[in-house]
């Protein structure tokens, strides 16, 4: 009973994360994922009862679920393909042509993408070109030239 | 009327303290979220853990088993942390990385609760085919180089993030031991309640209610929880119908997704 | 005649034109075009022709005989209109002595004024639209003559002023006809209120609205008298005004002058003969209601004197011919109306007044409509040019206009023996005699004597002074008038002729003769008294007055021309007084139109800021609140999706109360 607790517990916070994901990224790719992790808590609900009762019901429960989640992971990829191909972006914020009228002023107005932060190991470092002796007085202790 | 609500109804039953986990999970979740100002991380990997501590003392309950709680409290907290690093990633490849994890867990978690069938099943769906695919597409569909504008806002994190944990202590509250007790009391009384479901009657194939109790079929043999064959016999003998109609429906979408994907934008002449 | 025969031509009088009225206005435009005047001709002659029958069959085969033989009548029954509670009325012709006269005279000038238009109006493009509205004119006009009952009287009376509108406003495009037409409407308008409260009184007093039961019955008048004291003075004094609008009389004769934005048949039958005279007869055929009311026919003749002086004194300096004619027109008409109102002078006076007048109306319909056409005539040669400053000396191109005309003038001044000289010396009579009446008002009268001889003297000065400065003088034309300038063709030339036999005939021939008093008494309300007598000092007054104010006219326009601009000069504030009006426009304008104008701005106001306000404010209310709902419709998913999180944990919520409240 504890145990199925705890398990009830999991997939809640599980579902309550995927329910944050889909409503606040904007990619159209982040968005499944975090539909996809609604479901695998509640696949993990069913599992716990199932387990509780000692039938596999709540198992055939969630092998159907594997089975909707691949049909829609499948179909809403090949909506992605095509919706990419339209607007050459996976902003889910392109597509709002059934709300009212000027509410929203489009997608622009935005920052551009901050530039991503890589560590400095990560940096590829420059290198001079071949046949000429590199100028060591210059050289910085990052080895960036 | 809410103060009178709080001090009438007794909803955490007792467990007042899970407040301060869930407010912790907030705070992590919400400062972990991307957003054009980058805030620093490991504050929000610090609450985060914070949070799934709290939880884990004030929401746990130990079972009988050690090494049960121990395999289960691993499985849980990577399940939960990969979420939380998942949805709150700026890169939808590390996202896509990060959901591999969380099915991995979560498959960890189903063999624990005697799913091994399931288990593999879910590994080589999800981690297999569907991450596969995802990843793909963000290969295909990669235009900046780099992390493209939405990718680094989230839209409306206050607002999601306080619903989203709001559900989750309504989720809590409902959860609490004494109300889930009544599930547990055991295949009887949940027989009981199925017969007084029914009027007693004999079931039929068909008209198998989705009410608690064992199902004839898989009664036959009683077959164990956790056997490939029982869930087999459980499939195809109570749910054929349902498998069928999943089948189809799979060659449905795949067809669908075929025809959807080929389908070039109309040049306008 | 047999009874048949006699209701058949009852209803034949109006119904003639009006179905001729019918078939023009139905086939007028696209078939009968330029044919258009045939079925209205045809029906006036139907008309004209059963008018005759009542007059001089129907009447007579009826009188002496019944009951009522004092007052023969010839009645046609025709549809019961209203019976509600009390109230009965029903459409049913009836003509009496004096509604036959009417009729007669009515139907004999359209058919003249007609056959007139058909040359007169060769060409318009409106002349399908001219015939039916004449056709309607005169099946109102002789409606309202043979009517049986007040509500129908007034119901025509409305009928008439409305053709009147459309023929005034006949040329529409051009806009002083439009705003002439809408002032004849309008200031008519303010008479029928009044004429409509002296219906309603008469209502409530009679219990009637029937002439039968109103005016024939001699002792209820004397109870009703007696019992609601001034009762009869408000009915007789509000139908009076009703009279006022419609026959123009001071001060509502501002229409009149400016209703000359008509073709000239339209002034010559409308506002010359029949429709002005509506007034008149009405008074008359109310004479047993107004000799109850002795101080209402001072007034009546008081208002009736003074517009006649009133508009002798502005035609004066008049050089539109057409407004001279009209304002002759509203004199004549206070002449018509002084004489009805000498009635006060006493009981043996009411025959001889209403006698007078009457006479007056029917002689002046020849001579007035004579006088519009020929001066329609002129216009017709002169390219539509009126005004005589532009043109003179006509005679030699214009010969039988001219002598029609001369005709006409000559009835209108009352040369000795036109009729015009008859009917005008019987009201000098009719005056004189209440003057030296027995009744309280006799020194009233006194003035309205001198003011009637004035008058006379100042109309045979200005007919004349039209006369002569139109066809005497050199010859000199206007430009439109093109290079020469032709006498009218036959179709209007011989109803000129005609009528202007009957101006210089008539009043010969049924006057002095004894002819029409004695057929005129058999009316209700005027039996007693004289109907005509020759009283000699009138007649030599008039006389005079014709003689001296023709030769001064001649003298002043032919004799030596420059006396006329000497005479302005003497005073120019009296010469502008009188080529103004008196201002009497202006002064309705700033007393009356200024102020309704403001009301109507008011109102404007009222309605657009205020009622608009309100409604589209009641209609932005769901506006507003759509607004706030408006932003959860964004078209984004993820909006959605959290709308529907918000909904979850309300739900959620709301379970967990009830669990632990439960």
């Amino acid at each position: 009973m504890s145990e199925l607790h705890n398990y009830l517990l999991v997939g809640a916070v599980l579902f309550a994360l995927g329910a944050i994901g889909f409503v606040t990224r904007r990619n159209l790719i982040m968005m499944t994922l975090s539909a996809e992790l609604m479901l695998q808590g509640v696949s993990l609900n069913l599992v716990a009862f199932s387990y509780l009762h000692g039938n596999h019901q709540g198992q055939a429960f969630a092998v159907f679920i594997v089975a909707v989640a691949a049909c829609e992971a499948g179909v809403a990829l090949a909506l992605f393909v095509a919706l990419y191909q339209r607007r050459k972006t996976l902003d889910i914020r392109a597509w709002r042509e059934l709300g009212e009228e000027g509410l929203v002023s489009g997608t622009g107005g935005e920052e551009p993408p901050i530039a991503p932060v890589l560590p400095a190991a990560l940096e590829s470092p420059r290198l001079t070109p071949a046949g000429r002796v590199p100028d060591i007085s210059k050289r910085r202790a990052d080895n960036r030239v | 009327m809410t103060a009178t609500l709080l001090a009438q109804a007794d909803w955490f039953g007792g467990h007042a303290l899970a407040v301060l986990p869930v407010l912790l999970g907030f705070l992590a979740v919400w400062w972990l979220l991307p957003r054009a100002k980058v805030w620093p991380r490991p504050v929000g990997v610090l609450l985060g853990l914070a949070a799934l501590a709290g939880g884990g003392v004030t929401l746990f309950q130990p079972g009988a088993a050690v090494t049960q709680d121990l395999l289960f409290g691993f499985f849980a907290l990577v399940a939960i942390g990969s979420a939380v690093l998942m949805i709150t990633n700026r890169n939808p490849l590390y996202s896509a990385l990060w959901f591999v994890v969380v099915t991995l867990c979560v498959c960890g978690l189903f063999l624990l609760r005697s799913a091994p069938f399931l288990a593999a099943a879910s590994a080589i769906v999800y981690a297999g085919a569907i991450i596969v695919t995802f990843l793909f597409l963000i290969m295909l569909a990669q235009q900046a180089v780099g992390v493209a504008a939405y990718d680094q806002r989230a839209s409306q994190p206050l607002a999601a993030t306080l619903l989203g944990f709001l559900v989750l202590g309504g989720l809590l509250c409902a959860l609490r031991p004494e109300r889930t007790a009544v599930f547990a009391a055991g295949p009887a009384l949940a027989q009981a309640s199925a017969d007084a479901d029914t009027g007693g009657q004999g079931r039929t194939l068909l008209s198998y209610p989705p009410a608690l109790g064992p199902s004839p079929l898989s009664q036959r043999g009683n077959q164990p929880l956790g056997t490939v064959r029982g869930l087999g016999r459980s499939l195809f003998g109570d749910y054929l119908y349902a498998v069928e109609l999943a089948g189809t429906l799979l060659l449905v979408a795949s067809i669908g997704a075929i025809a959807i994907a080929l389908r070039t934008p109309r040049r306008k002449s | 005649m047999s009874e048949a025969a006699r209701q058949i031509a009852l209803w034949l009088i109006p119904g003639a034109p009006a179905a001729a009225c019918v078939l023009i206005a139905l086939t007028g435009v696209r078939w009968l075009r330029e044919r258009s005047h045939y079925p209205c001709i045809l029906a006036l002659c139907v008309s004209l022709g059963s008018s005759l029958g009542v007059l001089l069959l129907g009447i007579p085969d009826i009188a002496g005989l019944g009951p009522d033989g004092s007052h023969p009548q010839v009645s046609a029954a025709g549809y019961e209109w209203i019976r509600v509670g009390g109230l009965d009325v029903s459409i049913r012709l009836t003509a009496d002595a004096m509604g036959a006269i009417m009729v007669t005279m009515v139907t004999l000038v359209s058919l003249l004024v007609a056959i007139y238009s058909v040359g007169y109006m060769r060409g318009d493009p409106g002349y399908a639209r001219f015939f039916a509205e004449f056709s309607l004119f005169v099946f109102s006009m002789s409606m309202l003559v043979l009517a049986s009952n007040f509500l129908v009287l007034f119901v025509f009376w409305e009928g008439v002023g409305l053709c009147s509108y459309l023929l005034i406003g006949f040329w529409y495009r051009r806009p002083s006809a439009a705003a002439a037409a809408r002032k004849a409407f309008l200031v008519n308008r303010i008479g029928d209120f009044g004429f409509l409260l002296g219906v309603f009184l008469i209502w409530g007093t009679f219990g009637t609205l029937d002439y039968q039961g109103v005016l024939g019955r001699e002792g209820v008048l004397q109870q009703i008298a007696q019992q609601h004291p001034g009762r009869l003075e408000w009915i007789c004094g509000l139908l009076f005004l009703g009279a006022v609008g419609k026959s123009a009389q001071f001060p509502l004769h501002v229409w009149l002058p400016d209703a000359m934005e008509g073709p000239s048949p339209v002034s010559a039958l409308i506002h010359a003969a029949t429709m002005v005279t509506a007034g008149v007869y009405m008074v008359a055929r109310c004479t047993p209601l107004f000799v109850q009311a002795p101080f209402v026919q001072l007034i009546v003749a008081g208002i009736g004197g003074f517009t006649a002086l009133l508009a002798a004194l502005i035609a004066l300096t008049q050089y539109d011919l057409k407004r001279v004619l009209a304002y002759s027109t509203v004199s004549q008409l206070g002449y018509m109306f002084l004489a009805l109102g000498c009635a006060a002078g006493g009981k043996e006076v009411v025959t001889l007044a209403v006698t007078a007048a009457i006479f007056h109306l029917f002689t002046h319909a020849f001579f007035k409509a004579l006088l519009f056409l020929s001066a329609g005539s002129v216009m017709h040669s002169m390219g539509d040019v009126i005004d005589m400053r532009r043109f003179s000396g006509l005679r030699g191109v214009l010969p039988v206009t001219h002598l029609t005309f001369l005709c006409g003038a000559l009835a209108l001044a009352g040369f000795p023996l036109t009729s015009g000289f008859w009917s005008k010396d019987e009201i000098l009579a009719a005056v004189a005699a209440a003057s030296h009446g027995t009744s309280l008002y006799a020194k009233s009268f006194l003035v309205l004597q001198f003011t009637a001889v004035v008058t006379a003297l100042l109309t045979a000065f200005y007919t004349f002074r039209a006369y002569f400065v139109t066809f005497w003088g050199e010859a000199r034309f206007p430009a439109e008038a093109g290079q020469h300038p032709h006498e009218s063709p036959p179709v209007m030339s011989v109803p000129l002729v005609i009528l202007a036999l009957f101006a210089l005939a008539v009043g010969a021939a049924i006057g002095p003769s004894g002819l029409f008093g004695p057929y005129l008494a058999q009316t209700r309300g005027l039996t007693g008294g004289e109907e005509h007598v020759v009283a000699w000092m009138p007649m030599l007054l008039g006389t005079a007055a014709a003689v001296i104010g023709i030769a001064a006219a001649w003298l002043a326009y032919v004799g030596s021309p420059g006396l006329s601009g000497r005479l302005a000069r003497v005073s120019t504030t009296a010469y502008n007084w009188s080529l103004n009006k008196f201002y009497w426009d202006e002064i309705f304008a700033a007393l009356v139109v200024r102020p309704l104008q403001g009301v109507a701005w008011l109102c404007r106001v009222l309605d657009d800021y205020l009622v608009d306000f309100l409604v589209n404010a009641a209609g932005r209310i769901p506006w507003m609140v759509g607004s706030l709902l408006r932003p959860v419709q964004n078209g984004q998913v993820q909006t959605y999706a959290l709308v529907m999180m918000i909904g979850l944990a309300a739900l959620l919520l709301a379970v967990l109360n009830a669990w632990a409240g439960g």
